[in-house]
């Protein structure tokens, strides 16, 4: 169906023969639900002919359906008249829809057959051609709908795989994020404001004594907040690409098979995270809802080199101590081995399992599971966390330019307040304000057909 | 060192005169109507340019006057005195004639908003300006009362829907044709001057009112939207009345530092001192209680917020003391401008007010304050090279662009006239980008975002600052000027001499590098931190606070002594060049986008791209020359950068294939 799709796709697209995003005036659409055989699939279409869509293909030659209210017809082809599926129609007149365009969306069934003749239908009628990568998401920035940080979550929560990634992108999305950054900008706007008027007026007229002190202070918690929220261990980043966790062991421990045995229950469901397989043996997982990538290794050695060592202390500082076969062992001496365990101290948490019997197993997933939630944090009750690699570059450059006010304050303003001003200037790029080309290529890579 | 004398006024006269019939022709290249600083900046640049030009005044004997404060430059436009001088204006280097009290504000907060400023002697400023303007051949100077525009057919080769040729005079039958006619008229644009409740029309008290024709003309002939605003000055108090005692006395810069790259020193010998002084309780009172007579200030047209009139200043922050400066009007002169006094209650009034303040307790009024509301031209309509879009031939500069002060006057005087005579010379239309010059940030900000309130300049309208310093405004400006053909090969030689002096210094500093072991024994004072153990080069030593250029070359005379000349510019480059480095890729990138032109004829409300019908809107009344100016419009998104931006990609590679554009259906 996939090749059937993209070549169909590429045929409508070189006939159409405008390059992506530069004939906006078109409508388009595209599959908006996931590929393959399922029980509903969403077609979404955009643009002016959305309406003229709608009426052709639910056969309302009246009048339009009330605005989002679903409505179950018979989508038929304009042409023929030939009845293609029985689903639900929905019209979202401009500027109320996702795009901020007149939309209107199909909901049937998801068969292949049907996905491809509702698509066929929509094609064939003027001025309809199929969506770009992206191009949904693209229109509805353009149209103002979405921040860039709002663009970039909802880019998240299309790829999110585990329930707490769904949560974390959806809260980026409705803009927690960008509110805590816009609210930033606002108090940096305030303190360059003042720094600026204390540049340009305080030899000429009256300024109020105590207003360049002022902007210490505001700098001052700014800078501090900002570093905390840096310093959030990398919660969000991590929940976003997933908690690597390594097995590691003595030979034969049975490393291999508890990494098989975790990939078989139902608890951990095995994903396909895309980038998993990157080396020997690392596995996508969900474990209650966070992403983690489980690796087997040739374990921890003791080192002499002082900084491999500062690396495995640090390593075992978030060890959990997994001793497997215990089916193994008589009920007897392992009665007297647990008494052991709890009194030697200076111990990580143990677990005994057993690959074998699956034994112990879902204690020691549990345990795995609050660890990784302490790693990646709550999504939803925690403060809105970093989650991408460029949002965390740009607050460094901005920390180092609160950095450059405080250290050149006193020696020459110009250059502080340029602090200031690089400063708001890297917080503007994490939520968009930024030149035409640049803002192109962080939006429109990473988008698949139709979302 | 160099030393080189100032520059004498000359006396090589040019044709001036008060009556038509002494014209040697009836066609010019370039007719500048105005002779406050915007017409003669325009008229000067226009004949370097080498363009044959006439400069019509109502009064020759007014030219270069100083209407308001006796005063040039301060921060920010300090900034654009010395880019007009390195333009080769006329501004700065009168200002060293004239100035008879210098200082640089903002001494303690940085070279890059130093603001040099003086106190000028009106009746040198005068003089000076007049003397130029005398000797500079290709302008002649005529005394007459402009009439009217010659408006005709557009030329089809250009954009535009009329095309001005020249100017008709008042009492004189024939016109005078031009290619390019510059208007500078000032506050005399409907202008109406208000003492009291008392209103007049005019420009500036004592000056007969412009001619109601021109105004028509703009308005309704080539239909330019217009906007009222409102500015005002102080009453002239005769300096003998005044109680110093009580007032505190402001000393200016021991040695005086000159506006203009050309000079080395300033005319003066002997600088006259500024007086401090502040507003009391009764001051507010007077305000109070003449409100009901005052017209001015009851009108809601909007006044200059940063150099507001007493009475706004009191109505906006009652209960507070305000500042009020004492500035000497020449050394001659038997008044003083009370600065920040700026008042237009009836005269018995104005006297009760400022006898409210301690020193002025027995002044005497010279001559009342009032307050003048002029239209100006929004100038939105205008393009970077200051032409009005709809005009072929008209450039419009000064206050009837709706800013305020010599200085913006001056500097879009120069750049209107530098314009105007490249159209008359066929060549195309130049415009300065806010990456290299405060004049252009001044332009830039004019035609995108328009004015709401009198446009003053300050440096932090200019994004960067750090590049863009009063020190280095010769090395941004002249060489670009000398290739336009408005500044003088000999400016040209000194910024060149400057230029390889400072590069030759630069690479001496670079190659000199002392370990931090050597820099503690050559160089005690410096604090060179203890954990740096690379070597340190001159420049990077330059960046220690507590080390001069002198004391550095006093320890390596053999290799930096002959730099000394340029001590305190070196000492600027190298604290600068890390700041100014960081800045390279965002100046790269906003030149870039001011090289992508949007075509001036776009119909914006079908061009197929998402862009919002607020967007559309304004795009169509400003019509941006390019996406560089597009994106710096106030109510343009960051989305609806990224639309045009795909727009322009699209018609450039369209354009390519002989395709046509989306262009407005006439």
């Amino acid at each position: 169906l996939w090749h059937f799709l993209a070549t169909l796709i590429r045929l409508v697209s070189t006939f159409n023969g405008v390059p992506a995003g530069l004939a906006d005036a078109d409508t388009i659409f595209a599959l908006s639900s996931g590929h393959g055989r399922c029980g509903v699939a969403v077609v979404r279409v955009s643009g002016s002919a959305s309406s003229m869509a709608l009426r052709c293909m639910a056969g309302l030659k009246r009048r339009l359906p009330s605005p989002r209210t679903a409505l179950l017809r018979s989508i038929t082809d304009p042409h023929s008249k030939e009845i293609l599926d029985r689903g639900l129609v929905l019209w979202f007149p401009g500027p109320h829809s996702f795009t901020g365009e007149d939309s209107v969306e199909f909901h049937i069934h998801g068969g292949p057959a049907v996905i491809t003749a509702v698509l066929q239908a929509l094609g064939s009628m003027p001025g309809m051609r199929p969506a770009e990568a992206g191009e949904f998401t693209r229109r509805a920035f353009q149209a103002g709908k979405l921040g860039l940080t709002e663009v970039e979550g909802l880019g998240d929560l299309i790829h999110a795989e585990t329930e707490a990634q769904r949560r974390q992108a959806l809260r980026q999305m409705s803009g927690d994020l960008e509110r805590l950054y816009q609210g930033w900008s606002h108090r940096l706007k305030r303190c360059l404001a003042h720094v600026e008027a204390f540049i340009d007026f305080s030899e000429d007229e009256l300024i109020e004594d105590g207003v360049l002190e002022r902007v210490d202070s505001s700098v001052s918690t700014l800078l501090a907040e900002i570093e905390r929220h840096l310093k959030d261990e990398r919660r969000g980043e991590r929940l976003r690409s997933g908690v690597h966790v390594v097995i590691a062991g003595a030979t034969n421990a049975g490393k291999s098979s508890l990494l098989n045995t975790l990939c078989q229950r139902p608890a951990a469901i095995v994903s396909s995270i895309a980038g998993t397989t990157r080396d020997v043996v690392e596995t996508g997982l969900d474990i209650g809802g966070f992403p983690v990538l489980l690796s087997d290794t040739a374990g921890l050695r003791d080192s002499t080199d002082l900084i491999e060592q500062e690396g495995v202390r640090r390593a075992r500082e978030r060890c959990l101590l997994v001793l497997n076969k215990t089916d193994l062992l008589p009920e007897a001496q392992r009665q007297k081995l647990e008494r052991e365990l709890k009194g030697v101290s200076g111990l990580p948490p143990v677990c005994l399992i057993s690959c074998q019997t699956h034994e112990g197993l879902q204690d020691f997933l549990s345990v795995l599971q609050s660890r990784v939630k302490t790693l990646c944090g709550d999504p939803l009750s925690d403060a809105p966390t970093l989650t991408q690699a460029r949002h965390r570059a740009h607050l460094q450059q901005c920390v180092a330019a609160l950095a450059q006010y405080q250290k050149l304050r006193d020696t020459d303003l110009a250059l502080a307040a340029e602090g200031v001003r690089l400063a708001l200037t890297s917080l503007g790029r994490i939520t968009g304000k930024l030149g035409a080309e640049e803002i192109l290529d962080i939006i429109f890579k990473d988008f698949c057909i139709g979302k | 060192a160099l030393i080189r004398s100032l520059q004498p006024v000359r006396t090589i006269h040019s044709l001036v005169s008060r009556c038509i019939s002494h014209l040697s022709r009836q066609c010019y290249d370039v007719i500048v109507v105005g002779g406050g600083h915007a017409g003669t900046e325009a008229a000067a640049a226009a004949a370097r340019m080498g363009a044959e030009t006439l400069l019509v005044t109502q009064k020759i004997h007014t030219i270069g006057a100083l209407s308001c404060n006796p005063s040039l430059g301060g921060v920010g436009k300090g900034h654009l005195v010395r880019e007009v001088d390195a333009l080769d204006g006329l501004c700065g280097r009168a200002g060293d004639w004239a100035g008879i009290n210098f200082s640089i504000l903002n001494r303690s907060k940085g070279p890059a908003v130093w603001g040099p400023r003086a106190q000028l002697d009106r009746q040198r400023y005068r003089e000076f300006i007049q003397g130029e303007l005398r000797s500079i051949s290709r302008l002649t100077v005529l005394e007459g009362s402009v009439e009217d525009l010659l408006v005709a057919e557009p030329s089809p080769d250009e954009p535009g829907s009329h095309r001005v040729t020249g100017i008709s005079l008042e009492n004189v039958l024939n016109p005078i044709t031009a290619s390019s006619v510059v208007l500078t008229t000032g506050t005399f644009l409907s202008g109406s001057i208000f003492v009291g409740q008392t209103t007049s029309p005019g420009g500036r008290i004592g000056d007969a009112p412009s001619s109601a024709g021109l105004s028509h003309t703009l308005k309704e002939r080539l239909g330019l939207r217009v906007g009222r605003l409102r500015t005002g000055t102080p009453p002239r108090i005769v300096k003998e009345s005044v109680d110093f005692a009580l007032a505190e006395l402001h000393p200016p810069d021991r040695r005086p530092t000159p506006f203009s790259f050309m000079n080395t020193h300033t005319r003066c010998k002997e600088q006259v001192p500024c007086y401090l002084t502040y507003t009391t309780p009764g001051v507010e009172r007077v305000v109070q209680e003449s409100l009901h007579l005052n017209c001015h200030i009851q009108q809601d047209t909007k006044g200059p917020r940063y150099c507001p009139s007493i009475e706004s200043r009191v109505l906006r922050f009652p209960g507070r003391s305000h500042q009020v400066w004492l500035e000497p009007e020449g050394v001659t002169s038997d008044l003083l401008y009370p600065q920040g006094l700026s008042m237009t209650m009836p005269p018995e009034m104005q006297l009760r007010l400022i006898r409210e303040i301690p020193a002025l307790h027995r002044a005497e009024i010279h001559s009342p304050g009032y307050g003048v509301q002029y239209d100006y031209v929004c100038p939105t309509q205008l393009s970077s090279a200051l032409q009005v879009k709809t005009t072929q031939g008209l450039f419009l500069a000064g206050q009837i662009n709706g800013t305020t002060g010599y200085e913006e006057a001056a500097a879009q005087g120069l750049w209107a006239g530098v314009n105007a005579a490249c159209r008359a010379l066929s060549t195309p239309p130049v415009s300065l980008s806010r990456t290299e010059s405060y004049i252009g940030v001044l332009i830039d900000d004019l035609v995108c975002r328009g004015v709401t309130e009198p446009y003053r300049m300050f440096t932090s309208r200019a994004e960067f600052r750090t590049a863009l310093r009063p020190d280095n405004a010769d090395l941004r400006l002249t060489p670009k000027g000398y290739e336009l053909g408005c500044v003088s090969p000999s400016r040209y030689q000194e910024a060149m001499r400057v230029q390889r002096s400072l590069q030759d210094a630069m690479a001496a500093l670079q190659a000199l590098t002392l370990s931090t072991a050597r820099c503690r024994e050559k160089l005690p004072d410096v604090r060179v931190s203890e954990s740096k153990n690379a070597a340190l080069t001159g420049m990077e030593l330059l960046q220690y606070k507590e080390l001069s250029f002198e004391t550095l070359a006093s320890v390596f005379p053999e290799r930096l002594s002959s730099y000394l000349e340029f001590s305190q510019r070196l000492k600027i480059e190298a604290v600068y060049k890390p700041h100014c480095d960081i800045n390279k890729k965002e100046i790269e990138r906003i030149q870039k986008e001011e090289n992508m032109f949007l075509p001036q004829d776009i119909d914006y409300f079908s061009l197929p791209a998402s862009l919002s019908q607020e967007a559309r809107e304004i795009l169509d009344r400003v019509r941006p020359t390019t996406l560089g100016a597009a994106t710096r419009l106030e109510g343009i998104t960051p989305a609806a950068v990224v639309s045009l931006y795909n727009y322009v990609q699209f018609a450039e590679k369209k354009g390519e294939n002989g395709q046509q554009k989306t262009t407005r259906s006439k």
